[in-house]
């Protein structure tokens, strides 16, 4: 059960940007993930936090192998135990992998084809991956759509016909009807309402736990990550910043973008509403086409010191569960959520 | 706060939309005030005619959209000093009026409404990139509503701009006012538009799910610099958001609408502290708390909101009410109740029911 399912060193992805065809303009490498080490244990909910433009869907893009990365491992442990690195593998073999990682996306009005009936739409992982066909398809289907809650006498009717909250249940059944063993939540709930978001919270909890799923939930809403993970890590322009157990990181950040992040978190109760802003976060998330020298978070840092400019900061393990990338992490007292109540 | 006079009173507004398919009632009977000065946040989820109640207020609703009844009223003032000299040939200032004006009864396009708009009242949107022009500067789009309600030279205009840029904390605005938006970061969008909006000083800022589209981080900085503003120009805010955590953090009093309805209607801590309808006590409960963790299940609110063509009779609500009376909640409308500075649109608060109840217990 606590086993490695992946384990994802060093992983970089870049992307050429800018350049025009007559090559007058330089042409721009964005390191979209800069070095990522992470591994996702089988059975858990990781979570990956960060601001947009920080990577964390990119990062989710190549696990899934949507995108091949630059340089790097993503060693994925098979059923039977043994570990294959999925960045290199291509063509068939990729494809088995195709069935085992799948992904949840954002939007649920956009990432359904209106034009293809929710039969076709849950359906179509298994035709191309040539699992089910005729009757053995609609079956899978039928059953897959009960287990998120949906009724299957509704298959053969058009996305437009379900609420935002339906659509992302179909979204979920074309994502477990291949039986993954790894799924991918890019901001599943995001697009979502509170009182349907609820409601899909708590289905993703209970199929985890009804079929022994393992998640990587990518969102920006630190409430939501608390609810629903694990452990989580955080992203700051294209690097892991903090990985943590989740009340570790929330009780006792080690990062001062995590500390940020959780001060600038609106809660729902106007009691706690801060008469002063401690932390107030300066300036913007650098551009990643041009990061700045040194740890990545110095020029915003509240406890900026001199030689922060000098060099990134290795992540490294402040407690054995508790990794930081800042070089005072064991000495700096940053405050978690707990000292705001 | 609330003792004072009212700036803006809708009062039973209706905003219809005719379509092909049939009626949907937008906006079904609304009744909001906001003070001088005071932060009103209306909440809900998608589809409860927030939005469209703000767009009534400014008279922009869309085809086939329209204000079928109710009235909008904005406590205007003086107005401004009649116009000395020949008339401009875009001179709204003249057009704005005095007094008490029923903005509902305005024509969308007549001069009356756009001397308000933008100068009275003003409107910020969720996503600058699409609300603002990608083809003129930020500068432009900002001269061009100062110019149309203020007497003032293209050069006294551009000033005024940069100043408004500046305060906005937008760095080096004599450069950034002549970027165009796609130059500009998601915060920095957004705070050209609300540079945009206080260029003329509102007295009313209506704020439609501004900083949806924002990073914590970023949206934390928004929030500051509109309350900052707040404070320093005395206007009153309307701020609409799905999110609680914004209105905890902000409101002064919160209105929460579901299916086109106001259903409760009172001060900040008591939503969150003392909630009264149903609706509102089965939305926090389903919210997951920061701070308070488990791997529990979060309280759901069954169904979901029904289909516009489809509203329920009755308490649009009771279908998804756990405290639904039948053959009382689905057959008429509950009353809006007032008690104190809260008003609450549930039968559950109603004198004669609680009396009837109190009788049949004793």
């Amino acid at each position: 059960m606590n086993g490695t399912l992946l384990d994802v060193r060093d992983l970089r992805m870049e992307f050429q940007s800018g350049g025009s065809l007559l090559g007058r303009r330089r042409k721009m490498v964005v390191g979209a993930v800069d070095g990522v080490s992470l591994s996702v244990r089988a059975g858990e909910t990781l979570g990956l936090v960060g601001e947009s433009g920080c990577g964390k869907t990119t990062l989710g893009r190549c696990i899934l192998r949507a995108y091949k990365p630059t340089s790097g491992q993503l060693n994925y442990t098979r059923e039977d135990g043994s570990t294959v690195d999925l960045a290199t593998v291509k063509g068939a073999e990729l494809r088995s992998y195709r069935r085992e990682i799948r992904t949840v996306f954002q939007d649920p009005n956009s990432s359904l084809n209106p034009r293809m009936t929710v039969l076709q739409v849950i359906g179509e992982p298994l035709r191309v991956n040539g699992m089910a066909s005729g009757s053995e398809l609609t079956d899978r289907v039928a059953e897959t759509l009960r287990l998120v809650g949906l009724r299957p006498e509704y298959m053969r009717r058009y996305p437009h016909a379900f609420s935002g909250g339906e659509r992302q249940r179909i979204g979920i059944a074309r994502a477990l009807v291949t039986r993954p063993r790894l799924v991918i939540a890019d901001e599943a709930v995001s697009a979502l309402d509170v009182s349907v978001r609820s409601q899909i919270l708590n289905l993703m909890q209970d199929l985890q736990e009804q079929l022994g799923l393992t998640y990587i939930f990518v969102s920006h809403d630190l409430s939501v990550i608390q609810h629903l993970c694990d452990r989580v890590a955080v992203m700051y322009v294209g690097q892991i910043v903090e990985t943590a157990e989740t009340d570790a990181l929330f009780s006792r950040p080690r990062h001062p973008y995590t500390e940020t992040l959780l001060a600038a978190l609106p809660r729902p109760d106007p009691r706690l509403r801060k008469n002063e802003r401690a932390t107030m976060l300066r300036g913007e998330v650098p551009d990643p086409a041009n990061p700045t020298a040194g740890c990545r978070f110095h020029p915003r840092c509240p406890y900026v010191r001199d030689d922060c400019k000098d060099g990134i900061p290795e992540l490294a393990a402040v407690t054995p569960e508790h990794h930081a990338r800042c070089r005072y992490a064991a000495e700096l007292e940053l405050r978690g959520v707990a000292s705001l109540v | 706060m609330s003792e004072n006079e009212p700036l803006l009173e809708v009062r039973g507004l209706k905003t219809h939309y005719a379509m092909t398919e049939g009626l949907v009632r937008a906006v079904d009977g609304v009744d909001l005030r906001v003070s001088a000065g005071e932060t009103l946040c209306v909440v809900g989820e998608s589809g409860c005619g927030k939005s469209v109640t703000a767009r009534s207020i400014l008279q922009l609703v869309d085809a086939p959209g329209k204000i079928v009844d109710g009235q909008i009223l904005f406590h205007a003032g003086e107005g401004h000093a009649a116009t000395s000299g020949k008339k401009r040939k875009r001179d709204l200032a003249a057009a704005l009026p005095a007094g008490v004006v029923d903005i509902a009864a305005l024509d969308p396009k007549g001069e009356q409404i756009r001397a308000i708009r933008g100068k009275e009242i003003a409107m910020i949107f969720q996503e600058p990139m699409s609300s603002l022009s990608p083809v003129h500067t930020i500068g432009n789009q900002i001269i061009e509503n100062i110019l149309l309600h203020e007497r003032m030279t293209k050069k006294e205009a551009r000033e005024l701009a940069i100043e408004e840029l500046r305060n906005v904390g937008i760095p080096r605005p004599e450069q950034r006012i002549d970027a165009y938006t796609f130059q500009l970061s998601g915060g920095m969008r957004q705070r050209a538009m609300i540079a945009m909006a206080l260029a003329c000083r509102p007295k009313l800022l209506i704020a439609d799910e501004p900083t949806t589209a924002l990073d914590v981080t970023t949206q934390a900085q928004i929030l500051e610099l509109l309350q900052g503003l707040q404070e320093q120009l005395g206007m009153a805010i309307i701020f609409i958001t799905h999110d609680l955590g914004v209105v905890a953090e902000i409101a002064d009093r919160v209105s929460v609408m579901y299916l086109g309805l106001v259903v409760e209607d009172t001060d900040v801590d008591s939503i969150f502290h003392a909630p009264q309808h149903p609706y509102t006590q089965a939305l926090l409960r389903s919210l997951p708390m920061v701070g308070k963790r488990s791997k529990q299940h979060l309280a759901t609110i069954r169904g979901m909101v029904p289909h516009p063509y489809n509203r329920p009779r009755g308490c649009p609500f009771h279908t998804r009410c756990d405290k639904a009376i039948p053959g009382r909640c689905d057959v008429e409308l509950p009353k809006l109740i007032q008690r104190d500075s809260r008003s609450v649109r549930c039968v559950l608060y109603d004198d004669a029911e609680i009396a009837a109840a109190d009788g049949k217990a004793t």
